[in-house]
């Protein structure tokens, strides 16, 4: 296939050398959707055997860079031809996050940077869209939005600073384990926020269910 | 772009823009002649071409039922200058050159009077010249994007209009590519590409290219340059609520990442029943319905001829974000 055969992985997925995983798993799926089969947009473009090629180094792009280990070898790879500039891969410690806005240096804050690059993904999810049209949210409903986004809880949590459990028992409804009144209010807008979503709206929507 | 010539008299480059589809019924004559009432009402003088010369209608999308003068009276040299074929408007600053009263064997124009009448277009002073052309693959409909390097491709977000947008498209670009290297040397190249690749010319024009960079490296990057200089847009046309409002954005993404050409989505324009309504009473769309959606719609497309590079900004359903290049309906608003 033409020029896609010259393309390195995050040229195909069209992503920085620095995307996080959750970034990386949005890219492949948008990417995978647009080469599949089906799709209204490139049926009609490619020959079946160019399609497969291209599906074929999707899948091998998105698991190289979805596990740590490969992803590595493959940018060590990339640095010793001269493509990538030692420093200027992904590196987990970057995304030490905090929600504490640091003002001084805007950029420095990571959790409102993915936000601000999740958001343009949640406005064009259609099924995201579907469920933040619903009047009230389910834990079930939080759940899909976040893996939609591929972001993992793990993320959330050190991106919100809240606790594993409480995140787990609000997705799985599990109303009992879930911590009282205004600390769920706030860690549900927590949650929302790093899914770049309306905070205030998700809180008051998820809480319509909860008992009182 | 400037501002209307009435205002400002110094600006005389016109602004050429064929219109353009792979397949019949996408709504070319429909966009063309709306988008030029909106034009000329923004004080923008404004010339419509009706170029469709096998099947011209442009008159009765706007509303003119008998024109006195076409197309043919100058190919036929029945007048000396296009612009005496040209019939002024109801609507002021809109203009009209009719294929109404077009021979019935004129569909096919030979390449010199396609030059003809280019050469004679880039004489004429407006602010814009659209051209509504034919349907399909023809040398007629392709040579008016090749010679102006620019246009505007129509299509609705069906399978068939697609592949046969794509179709048009690869067929400029091996149409752009043969004016540019002279018959022989095309020949010689297609024939190379044919061997290296036996679906060239029918699917992978890209080939061409390819196999030209690595025969004559300077060459090939000559015609890149050439192909890329091309100035094409593309309009999602009858666009409904349950249609993926990212599709002509991905069209042109798949049109830009590998045929190497620039195209820019300018927006969705959304289908509205009452088309079919107005063009049977022969009334222009949006003098009707000046405050439909699909009004507002095209408002944004011919902003974003007017500005160039500027993207479709539309709102999503859920009205929590806005993001460039999309599009659906979240406004409603009362006729007049």
């Amino acid at each position: 296939m033409r020029k896609l055969d010259n393309l390195n992985f995050y040229e195909l997925l069209e992503i920085g050398f620095d995307a996080a995983p959750f970034e990386i798993h949005h890219a492949y799926k948008e990417m995978h959707q647009l080469y599949h089969g089906d799709s209204l947009a490139t049926y009609s473009f490619f020959s079946k055997e160019d399609r497969e090629k291209i599906l074929i180094k999707l899948e091998e792009a998105y698991s190289t860079l979805m596990d740590d280990n490969k992803r590595s070898s493959y940018d060590q790879l990339l640095i010793e031809q001269g493509i990538l500039e030692e420093g200027m891969q992904y590196q987990k410690s970057q995304r030490k996050l905090s929600l504490i806005s640091n003002a001084e240096h805007p950029n420095t804050n990571m959790a409102l940077i993915i936000r601000n690059r999740l958001k343009p993904i949640v406005s064009s999810n259609p099924t995201i869209q579907e469920i933040l049209g619903y009047d009230v949210l389910s834990g079930k409903d939080l759940r899909k939005i976040r893996e939609e986004l591929g972001i993992s809880l793990e993320e959330i949590a050190e991106m919100a600073k809240v606790r594993m459990v409480y995140l787990q028992s609000i997705e799985e409804d599990r109303f009992e384990k879930t911590p009282p009144g205004i600390f769920l209010k706030s860690f549900l807008k927590a949650y929302a926020q790093c899914m770049g979503l309306d905070a205030d709206i998700v809180a008051n929507r998820y809480l319509k269910r909860v008992p009182h | 772009m400037g501002e209307p010539t009435n205002q400002h008299s110094e600006v005389l480059t016109s602004h050429i823009w064929p219109i353009g589809g792979g397949k019949g019924g996408t709504g070319k004559s429909f966009l063309t002649g709306n988008i030029g009432i909106l034009l000329a009402r923004k004080g923008y003088r404004t010339l419509l071409i009706d170029a469709d010369l096998g099947a011209p209608n442009l008159h009765t999308i706007i509303g003119l039922p008998d024109p006195a003068t076409s197309l043919s009276d100058f190919l036929n040299k029945r007048v000396g200058t296009l612009q005496e074929t040209v019939i002024e408007m109801p609507v002021h600053n809109l203009f009209l050159i009719s294929g109404a009263k077009n021979k019935l064997d004129i569909a096919n124009l030979a390449h010199e009077q396609k030059m003809k009448i280019l050469r004679a277009v880039s004489r004429l002073d407006y602010d814009y010249i659209l051209f509504d052309l034919g349907t399909g693959t023809s040398f007629n409909t392709i040579d008016f994007f090749t010679l102006s390097d620019s246009g505007i491709f129509i299509c609705t977000p069906e399978p068939t209009s697609i592949e046969n947008t794509y179709r048009l498209i690869r067929s400029v670009y091996v149409r752009k590519i043969r004016q540019v290297l002279k018959s022989d040397r095309f020949r010689n190249l297609s024939h190379e590409a044919e061997t290296r690749n036996p679906e060239t010319i029918i699917h992978n024009p890209e080939y061409l290219l390819d196999t030209l960079k690595d025969i004559d490296p300077e060459e090939g990057r000559s015609i890149e340059r050439v192909l890329k200089s091309f100035q094409f847009k593309l309009v999602l046309n009858q666009v409904r609520k349950q249609d993926n409002p990212k599709i002509g954005w991905l069209i042109c993404k798949i049109i830009e990442k590998h045929l190497d050409l620039k195209i820019q989505f300018i927006g969705n324009v959304s289908f509205d029943e009452r088309v079919h309504e107005v063009v049977c009473k022969r009334e222009p769309f949006i003098e009707k319905y000046r405050y439909s959606q699909t009004t507002l719609d095209l408002e944004a497309v011919i902003k974003c001829i007017m500005n160039g590079a500027e993207e479709p900004v539309v709102a999503l359903q859920n009205p929590i974000f806005v993001q460039k290049g999309l599009h659906t309906q979240t406004l409603s608003y009362e006729e007049t």
